[in-house]
């Protein structure tokens, strides 16, 4: 199956995100690689993604992830090699799944050549490949990310004796933009990326590229300057690639990544992520709703990506301290869960385990305007470990079967990056991929059917929505439309079986035909259209005039 | 529930809709639209503000003016609060539910309704307001709700700062009879707005008390009077900051008041008179910010006419003062209603005695019981009359010091009361 030649094929995606390390380990060295992550090819296959975004994957001390790179043009040797990468590119391709990469454009690790020799001497020629500063006074007031760790955005470097900027961790240096340089040797490491056939780049961190006095120092409009010369020369030489923004703004801030159409392809939307899960537990729409009216429109060419859980902790910059207050109270009462402004679990176990609860979330992602994409391992209800540091407690091992190592790897349990889950509710014994592949009513089928109706439709991925507003307010109704193709999502909030009557006059004479089943309902008429739905249930329906 | 065909299948409908909720505010609109949905914006901001998690609804009830503001705000039609204030911190939807009638419904029957919503909702506290009279202060509904809600009251009664001459049917005879009687220190019981948990809401729903004409009129003191006689509930009293008076001849004369509120309290002690006869002295209640509040703003009042309303009245209802008033009590009142303006008083034994006997001949139903109440007015006009000539020049303190005075002596003279109540009637020549 090979890729279909659309230069908007991230608008269709169903993107699956992992990292190479946790997926699966073919040399039994405890740690995922690129010949492990080809072996399981099949199974995302399977599982109807079209498209993978893999997490940092270059040489690094690792002490962010991986997203503290010291050397941009190779692959990590606990991953494989370059020859390892470029095989699974291929094997991707030839399944018909796009391959997207992290390009980590705002800072390096500390240890990257680039640096190491910027702080060797205030005379070296990529001195100034860095932001430097004789006072710490400089751009005061910018917020600090890692509030847990990072006292301020500068720090002391003993070897040159002068400060550094960095908007993340003090090991991880930021880039000058207003070195052309810089950009430069950017665009030469996407080349490097593009022209083996990688299909996209997520960039990471964008809206701190440029550095401004008197300013936040975040989406400054010559950030957006580096961005747009980005996209041109890609569409020149690299067409039907894309470019997805991590910029953890506000709506109205992100639409500005998207300009024209001429800087991102796509974009995060990192608000509506909190919302969907507080929309679950307060029972109604309301969050929803405000987030959504408050999107502006985007360029015809754009798309938003949506997801629920994410390698990151589930971060909570962008909601009002009323909302984030809720969501640490009900999804994070034990402070272990919680991290910088965030929290650090998985979908599965923030549920609670309530497949209902997981099933109606996942409804959500995949028929909201957007692009999804899926965690890896939140297919089967991976659960996390939370006593793990920092984020490390939703990167445990994928858990592919019940024996060794969960069936990730043939090393000794002690020798893996990270230990499994283990436990009686999560643990790799009851949640596994094997396990579910036996049961046409697991989670893991129940998410194939998902996709695959939802890839069957491209009314989901690029239709208008219109919320329906029914006074339930436990009901969260909208309508997708794209040229015929009409499809009607109800969903119900709560935890108890609802009513509700939805005014479709406008839709009158058409015949809903429940989309799982395939079964024809009621026509649609003059009154109000009545509703039953059980606890946290919903219906997809196509809108039928026959 | 006792009975639920009074709610129309829209209210029904509405209700569904809603769910269940944390807090339900009831509004009892005699109002203008424009007032209605003042008042709706003024409590959903409160709302918004001091309840940001909870599960929300107001309920209007009125038979024309609410349909007209509900239109209004129909511009929101899913009623998810944004319209009325940006920057909104409350996490949920705010609903707005309308129970409409065909014309206006009597007190009793909206707060039936409220009640029955309420139970339907299965709200955790809800509060009843009204919109012509209700504070404007940001607070003022959450006061009204947070201790049924957070503190396990079961009535919360509002109080006011009032000038030292306002308030002055409550002043001189239905706060310190009712606390004389009912044993228990609530200052406001005769209010527009008070708030009750779901006990007491679901307890009051189930009495047979709706088709009395004193529950169709005035309901609220009967409520209260509920929950200090009913088992084991809790009853608080709220600071609500300045009473806004309502626009001048808006509200009933001073007959209808009496009528009504007299006349209620009146029904009360026979419904309830297996609770008070066995009463003695009263308790203070759980009291939220100051205990009370007087200012000293002048104010003008016709006394003279006032007075001379008394003497008339004492004059031609004569008769009828003799059948219901002792002969000793009628002896004394013909006796100060003949005395000018400047030596007149109007002595708290002998109002106390008054107003004994007017409840005694109320119970007895020695004649109309309708007439009885109206019969009471002049003699009110007179005691009104002797208060404000005796406080013209009385501090808040004083002010306050006499009134509790007055309830001290209902309280001392209660026995002569319940000897009167369960004799039978005096016979007279």
């Amino acid at each position: 199956m090979a890729l279909q030649e659309d230069s908007l094929w991230y608008k269709d995606a169903v993107i699956y995100q992992l990292h190479v390390r946790t997926f699966c380990d073919s040399n039994a060295d405890g740690i995922g690689d690129f010949v492990g992550l080809t072996q399981r090819l099949d199974y995302l296959q399977e599982l109807g993604t079209t498209a993978i975004w893999l997490l940092p994957f270059y040489p690094s001390p690792l002490r962010d992830d991986g997203y503290d790179i010291a050397d941009y043009t190779t692959v990590h040797p606990s991953y494989g090699t370059l020859e390892d990468f470029k095989t699974f590119l291929s094997a991707a391709h030839n399944r018909g799944i796009r391959v997207i990469i992290e390009m980590v454009m705002n800072h390096t690790s500390d240890q990257h050549p680039w640096f190491q020799e910027a702080r060797s001497s205030r005379d070296n020629p990529k001195r100034d490949w860095y932001v430097w500063s004789e006072t710490d006074t400089k751009y005061q007031g910018v917020r600090i990310i890692f509030l847990d760790t990072e006292m301020s955005n500068w720090t002391w470097d003993p070897v040159s004796k002068s400060y550094y900027w960095h908007r993340f961790f003090s090991h991880q240096p930021d880039l000058n933009f207003d070195n052309p340089a810089v950009f430069e040797a950017t665009w030469e490491v996407m080349k490097f990326w593009l022209d083996m056939g990688i299909d996209g780049f997520r960039l990471d961190a964008v809206p701190y590229l440029v550095e401004r006095e008197g300013t936040s120092c975040e989406n400054l409009p010559e950030t957006h300057a580096v961005i747009k010369e980005i996209r041109k020369r890609l569409d020149a030489t690299y067409p039907g690639k894309m470019l997805l923004a991590e910029a953890n703004q506000w709506p109205a801030d992100v639409r500005a990544y998207f300009g024209e159409g001429d800087e991102f392809h796509a974009a995060f939307h990192f608000p509506l992520m909190p919302r969907m899960f507080m929309a679950v537990k307060l029972e109604d729409r309301k969050p929803i709703i405000e987030i959504l009216d408050q999107t502006p429109a985007i360029p015809e060419n754009c798309q938003w990506c949506i997801f629920l859980r994410n390698h990151d902790e589930l971060t909570l910059e962008m909601v009002t301290n009323v909302e984030r207050d809720y969501m640490y109270d009900e999804y994070a009462t034990d402070k272990t869960m919680r991290i910088n402004l965030g929290i650090r679990r998985r979908l599965a176990p923030m549920m609670e385990n309530d497949r209902r609860r997981i099933e109606l979330l996942n409804g959500l992602l995949m028929s909201m305007p957007g692009t999804p994409i899926i965690y890896y391992g939140d297919e089967i209800g991976m659960g996390d470990n939370i006593y793990l540091g920092d984020r490390n407690g939703v990167r445990t091992p994928m858990q592919w079967n019940g024996g060794t190592n969960a069936g990730f790897s043939f090393a000794d349990p002690e020798q893996l990056y990270s230990p499994l889950i283990s436990n009686s509710v999560y643990g790799y014994q009851v949640v596994n991929v094997d396990s579910q592949k036996r049961s046409n009513h697991s989670l893991l089928s129940w998410m194939k059917a998902l996709i695959r109706t939802r890839n069957s439709y491209r009314v989901f991925s690029r239709g208008t929505m219109e919320f329906l507003r029914p006074s339930n307010h436990r009901v969260l109704a909208y309508v997708r439309e794209l040229g015929n193709e009409k499809i009607l999502v109800v969903n119900n909030l709560s935890c108890s079986a609802q009513a509700v009557e939805l005014d479709l006059q406008r839709y009158k004479g058409y015949i809903p035909i429940e989309m799982f089943g395939r079964n024809l309902f009621p026509k649609f008429g003059e009154l109000p259209y009545l509703l039953t739905l059980g606890p946290y249930q919903f219906y997809w329906f196509r809108l039928r005039r026959i | 529930m006792a009975d639920e065909t009074y709610l129309s299948d829209d209210l029904l409908r509405q209700l569904m809709s809603v769910g269940e909720v944390d807090l339900l505010v009831g509004i009892l609109s005699h109002s203008s639209a424009n007032t209605m949905r003042a008042a709706a914006r003024s409590i959903e901001n409160s709302l918004q503000q001091n309840f940001v998690r909870q599960r929300v609804a107001i309920i209007s009830v009125d038979g024309g003016a609410v349909e007209d503001a509900a239109s209004e705000d129909s511009v929101d039609p899913q009623t998810e609060g944004i319209a009325f204030s940006k920057g909104i911190t409350s996490l949920r939807t705010i609903h707005r539910i309308t129970a409409g009638f065909n014309s206006a419904p009597s007190a009793g029957l909206a707060l039936r309704t409220i009640l029955a919503s309420s139970d339907l909702l299965r709200a955790k506290a809800c509060a009843v307001v009204s919109p012509a009279t209700s504070s404007t202060s940001p607070d003022w509904i959450a006061n009204l709700l947070r201790p049924a809600f957070r503190d396990s009251f079961d009535f919360v009664a509002p109080m006011y700062s009032r000038h030292k001459f306002q308030g002055l049917l409550a002043r001189n005879l239905l706060y310190p009879m009712t606390r004389a009687l009912f044993g228990r220190r609530i200052r406001e019981l005769y209010s527009d707005e008070w708030g009750f948990s779901n006990r007491l809401g679901a307890y009051c729903l189930t009495q047979d008390v709706w088709h009395e004409e004193p529950i169709r009129t005035r309901p609220e003191a009967w409520m209260g009077i509920s929950a200090m006689t009913g088992p084991d509930f809790r009853c608080c009293q709220v600071f609500l900051g300045e009473k806004p008076q309502p626009p001048a001849g808006s509200g009933p004369d001073i007959v209808e008041a009496l009528r009504q509120t007299v006349g209620s309290l009146f029904w009360c002690l026979e419904t309830h008179q297996s609770v008070w006869l066995g009463r003695n002295g009263s308790e203070p209640v759980a009291t939220i910010g100051p205990d009370h509040a007087v200012s000293a703003e002048p104010m003008d009042l016709d006394r003279a006419r006032m007075f001379e309303m008394f003497q008339s009245g004492v004059k031609q209802l004569e008769p009828i003062l003799h059948t219901i008033l002792s002969s000793e009590t009628h002896t004394n009142i013909q006796t100060v209603a003949t005395l000018d303006q400047q030596t007149f008083r109007f002595g708290t034994d002998l109002w106390v005695k008054i107003l004994y006997d007017f409840a005694s001949a109320y119970h007895h139903s020695v004649i109309n019981r309708d007439h009885l109440v109206q019969a009471l007015v002049p003699l009110y006009r007179g005691k009104i009359y002797s208060f404000l000539m005796e406080h013209s020049d009385s501090s808040p303190g004083d002010m306050e010091a006499e009134g509790e005075n007055l309830c001290l002596e209902f309280e001392r003279q209660k026995p002569y009361l319940i000897e009167k109540w369960k004799a039978g009637v005096e016979v007279k020549s």
